[in-house]
C-alpha cells in the first residue's frame, strides 16, 4: 500500500495532493504510511488554507519555486553563486589551458634555446677535422647558464638524437652520451 | 644454392673486421668521395715525380678520422686493391694486431703489409740491374751474381744468370752483392736490396734503422718499380711508440710515398695529448679525408644496395627491391641504435641474406631480418612495447607510418581495444548518440567515459569542440588519445600515443582482426589499454 500511497501522491504533480484525499482512498493506515514517508523525507506535508497537501520531493521543491518568495529569492542567490563558480571555474580552466599551451611553447623555446646554445659552442670549439669532445661543449654551456652536467647530457642526448642527420657522435673519452653502455664523447656538426 | 634477388653467393662479408677480398665492393656517396680525395692525391704525386728522381719533398700525410664502425679501414683496404690502377704499392699496417709496439715489430709489419708479389717484382728488377752491370763490364756486379769465368767458357750468359737466381736455381753469393751495393748505394738502401734478393729481411734495431729501411724501400720502389709507396697506418692511437713511428716517418719526408693515418676521433685526441709535436704534424696533413655522414642511413642504404648491384649478374635487382630494402634499414637505423654503422648492418644483412636463401625466399623481407636479429642480438627488444611486438611487424607496421590510412587504422585499433576491454568485462560501451566522440563507454565505476582520437589531420576546431563537451555534463570523463602535442581541455585526460604505442596498438588491432588474441595478449592487451587510459 505505501507504494500507491506514494505513487498517488507523485501523480498528483506539483498541485499536491489533499491528506483528506488520500485518507478517503487508503483508509484510515494512510496516516501512519505518511507519516513514515515523511520521515524519510520521500514526502513533503504543508497546511495550506485549512487543508493539508501532501508532495512528493522533487514536486515539492518545484512547488515552492514557483510559490515561496523567500524560496524563489534564495534559490536564485544560490543559482547566482553556483553561475559564479562555474564562470570561475571556465575562468580557471582556460588559463590553466593557456598556461600549458604557454608551458609547451615555453618548452620548445628552451629545447630551441639549447640547440642554438649547442651549434654555437660546437663551432666554437670546434677543430680541424671537425670532431669536438663532448666535455669542452659542455663546459662552456654549464659555465654560461645554470645547467648541470646531468642536464646537459640529457639535453644533449635528446638533440643529438632527434637531429641524427645534423650531429654525428663517436665512442670514447671520458664523459659523453651513453648508447648501448658506450659513452660516446665526441660530436660533430655534419 | 641461391640466394635473394637471385645472386648466387651472399654478397655481404660476414668477418667482424673488413678483408681485402670484402673490401673490393666500396658503396656509398661519402666513402666514394673519400676515396676519391685520397686517389686524387695519388695521382698527384704521381704526376708531380714521373720522369724525375724522387725528392724528400715528394712526401704527402692524409688523415682518415671517423668512429669504429663507419668503413674506414674498408676504405683503406679498397685502395690498397686499386694499386694497378694508380700506380702504387700499398702496406696496410694494423696497429693493434702488433704487441709491444717495438720498432722491429712494426718494421715488420710493414713489410709483411705489402703483397708478395711486390717483392718478387722488386727482386727481379734488382737482379736485372746488377745483369746490367755486369753485361757492361762490371766486374762487382759479376761477382754478386756469382757469374764466373766457367758460366762464361760453358756459354751461359749474364742473362741467363740473372734468370737461374731469379727462378731459384741459384743463390746469389751473400758477400759479394754486399761489395756491389755497398759501392754504389747508400747504407740502407743496400741492405734493403740485399734483403729482397735474399728474400730475407732482418730485424731492425732501431727507430732510425726502421725508417732508414722504409725510406730505402720507398725510393727504390719509385726508382726500379716508378711506383708510390702507400703506407696505411690504421688503429693509430695515444701509444707512445705508435706516436714515435708515426713522428719518425713524418719527420723523414719518406720520398714518392704517402702515409695514410687512420684513427677515431678518441684516438685523435689521445694524440693530441700525448704528443703535441705529432698532433701538430698531423693537423697540417696535406688531405683530411671526411667521413662526415659516413652512418647516414642514406649512406648505409647505398652500401648495402652496392654489394647486391656488384654480385647481381643479371640485373635482378630492381629499383623497387633496392627501395624496399632501404626502407627496412632506415626503420632499424632509427629504431634501434645497434644498427647505426656499417658494420652492425652489413653484419644483419649477412644472416638475412643466408635466412633468405634456406628459406628460398626471392628478397630479405621483415622474417629474415627478425630471424638474423634474434640470432646476432640475441637480447634486443622493441623499446617500451607491451604487446611484444616482434622486429619483423615492429619494420612492417614502421614502414606503413604516414600512409593514408594510418589514421583510420589507429581508429580501429582503438575501437578494437575497446572491445577487447568489453570482452573481458572491464568497460560497458554505450551507443554514441551522434556525439564527436569515437566511442562512449561506462567504466568499471559507473563513469560515463568519452574517447577520442586526435591525429595530425584534425584541426583546431575539432580542439575546441573537444574543450567544449569536455565542460558540459554529457560525459563524465574524456579521454583524448593524440600522437600530437595539444593542451589538455577541462575534464579530459590527454594520452600522448607515441610511435611504441602507435605500434603496439596496430599490432594488437592486427591480431584481434585475425582472431589471433592468445591468453598472454589479453594480460598484455589489458596493461596496453591501462597505459592508454581507456580503463
Amino acid at each position: 500500500m505505501k507504494e500507491e500511497v506514494l505513487q498517488s501522491i507523485g501523480s498528483a504533480g506539483v498541485q499536491g495532493i489533499k491528506k483528506a484525499e488520500l485518507k478517503k482512498t487508503f483508509g484510515k493506515e494512510s496516516d501512519d504510511i505518511l507519516e513514515g514517508l515523511a520521515r524519510e523525507e520521500k514526502i513533503f506535508i504543508e497546511k495550506k488554507g485549512a487543508a493539508y497537501f501532501v508532495w512528493t520531493r522533487d514536486n515539492y521543491i518545484l512547488h515552492l519555486t514557483e510559490n515561496d518568495p523567500k524560496f524563489k529569492l534564495i534559490l536564485n542567490m544560490l543559482v547566482g553563486v553556483s553561475h559564479s563558480v562555474a564562470r570561475l571555474k571556465d575562468h580557471t580552466q582556460n588559463l590553466r589551458e593557456e598556461m600549458e599551451r604557454i608551458s609547451l611553447q615555453d618548452d620548445e623555446g628552451r629545447i630551441s634555446d639549447f640547440e642554438t646554445v649547442f651549434d654555437k659552442c660546437l663551432r666554437e670549439a670546434g677543430t680541424s677535422i671537425g670532431w669536438t669532445p663532448f666535455s669542452k661543449v659542455r663546459e662552456k654551456i654549464c659555465q654560461a647558464g645554470d645547467l648541470s652536467r646531468e642536464r646537459f647530457y640529457l639535453l644533449a642526448g635528446d638533440l643529438v638524437e632527434r637531429n641524427r642527420d645534423k650531429y654525428e657522435i663517436s665512442t670514447g673519452g671520458q664523459e659523453g652520451i651513453v648508447i648501448r653502455g658506450m659513452v660516446h664523447g665526441f660530436v660533430r656538426s655534419v | 644454392m641461391m640466394y635473394a634477388y637471385g645472386l648466387e653467393a651472399n654478397p655481404y662479408p660476414s668477418s667482424p673486421t673488413p678483408t681485402e677480398k670484402d673490401a673490393r665492393i666500396l658503396g656509398g656517396k661519402r666513402h666514394k668521395e673519400a676515396k676519391g680525395a685520397i686517389v686524387q692525391c695519388i695521382k698527384e704525386l704521381n704526376g708531380k715525380i714521373q720522369g724525375r728522381d724522387c725528392a724528400d719533398n715528394d712526401f704527402r700525410v692524409i688523415t682518415v678520422i671517423q668512429d669504429v664502425g663507419s668503413g674506414k679501414t674498408h676504405l683503406a683496404l679498397h685502395i690498397k686493391n686499386l694499386k694497378g690502377h694508380y700506380n702504387t704499392e700499398c702496406s696496410f699496417v694494423d696497429l693493434s694486431t702488433i704487441s709491444p709496439k717495438t720498432m722491429p715489430g712494426i718494421y715488420n709489419a710493414i713489410i709483411k703489409g705489402f703483397d708478395n708479389g711486390f717483392f718478387v717484382e722488386l727482386r727481379a728488377k734488382f737482379l736485372s740491374y746488377i745483369g746490367e752491370r755486369a753485361e757492361q763490364g762490371d766486374g762487382s756486379a759479376k761477382k754478386a751474381l756469382n757469374y764466373t769465368m766457367m758460366n762464361r767458357l760453358t756459354g751461359m750468359t749474364v742473362k741467363e744468370k740473372v734468370a737461374d737466381i731469379i727462378s731459384g736455381k741459384e743463390v746469389p753469393p751473400v758477400e759479394g752483392l754486399k761489395q756491389f751495393l755497398v759501392q754504389r748505394f747508400s747504407y740502407h738502401e743496400a741492405a734493403f736490396i740485399r734483403s729482397v734478393i735474399t728474400n730475407s729481411f732482418e730485424a731492425v734495431q732501431n727507430l732510425e734503422e726502421m725508417i732508414g729501411m722504409v725510406s730505402a724501400l720507398s725510393r727504390l720502389s719509385h726508382r726500379f718499380l716508378g711506383k708510390i709507396t702507400l703506407l696505411e697506418v690504421d688503429e693509430f692511437d695515444g701509444n707512445r711508440d705508435s706516436i714515435e713511428f708515426v713522428k719518425g716517418v713524418i719527420n723523414s719526408h719518406l720520398p714518392a710515398c704517402v702515409l695514410l693515418i687512420i684513427s677515431t676521433p678518441s684516438g685523435y685526441a689521445e694524440v693530441q695529448g700525448a704528443n703535441s709535436s705529432v698532433f701538430d704534424r698531423l693537423e697540417k696533413a696535406n688531405y683530411k679525408i671526411d667521413l662526415a655522414g659516413s652512418n647516414s642511413k642514406e649512406e648505409l642504404a647505398e652500401i648495402a644496395a652496392e654489394y647486391i648491384r656488384h654480385n647481381d649478374k643479371h640485373g635482378r635487382f630492381t629499383r623497387q627491391m633496392e627501395d624496399e630494402l632501404a626502407g627496412k634499414i632506415q626503420v632499424l637505423y632509427e629504431e634501434f641504435p645497434e644498427f647505426r654503422s656499417v658494420r652492425s648492418v652489413i653484419n644483419i644483412l649477412y644472416h638475412s641474406m643466408e635466412k633468405s636463401s634456406q628459406m628460398g625466399l626471392d628478397k630479405v623481407d621483415e622474417g629474415t631480418i627478425d630471424d638474423a636479429i634474434r640470432q646476432t642480438y640475441p637480447g634486443l627488444r622493441v623499446r617500451g612495447s607491451i604487446m611484444d611486438v616482434p622486429i619483423s611487424d615492429f619494420i612492417a607496421i614502421r614502414n606503413n607510418f604516414g600512409a593514408p590510412s594510418s589514421d583510420r587504422d589507429l581508429r580501429e585499433a582503438v575501437r578494437n581495444l575497446t572491445s577487447l576491454a568489453e570482452e573481458m568485462g572491464s568497460i560497458s560501451r554505450i551507443e554514441n548518440q551522434n556525439l564527436p566522440l569515437d566511442i562512449l563507454y561506462q567504466d568499471p565505476y559507473g563513469a560515463r567515459v568519452g574517447l577520442v582520437v586526435v591525429t595530425g589531420t584534425d584541426g583546431k576546431e575539432s580542439l575546441e569542440g573537444l574543450s567544449n563537451m569536455a565542460k558540459s555534463a554529457v560525459v563524465d570523463k574524456l579521454v583524448i588519445l593524440t600522437d600530437k602535442r595539444i593542451p589538455s581541455p577541462y575534464n579530459a585526460t590527454v594520452v600522448n600515443v607515441d610511435k611504441s604505442k602507435l605500434v603496439d596498438l596496430l599490432y594488437f588491432s592486427s591480431k584481434y582482426n585475425d582472431k589471433k588474441i592468445g591468453q598472454s595478449d589479453n594480460a598484455r592487451a589489458e596493461m596496453l589499454a591501462k597505459t592508454l587510459c581507456i580503463i
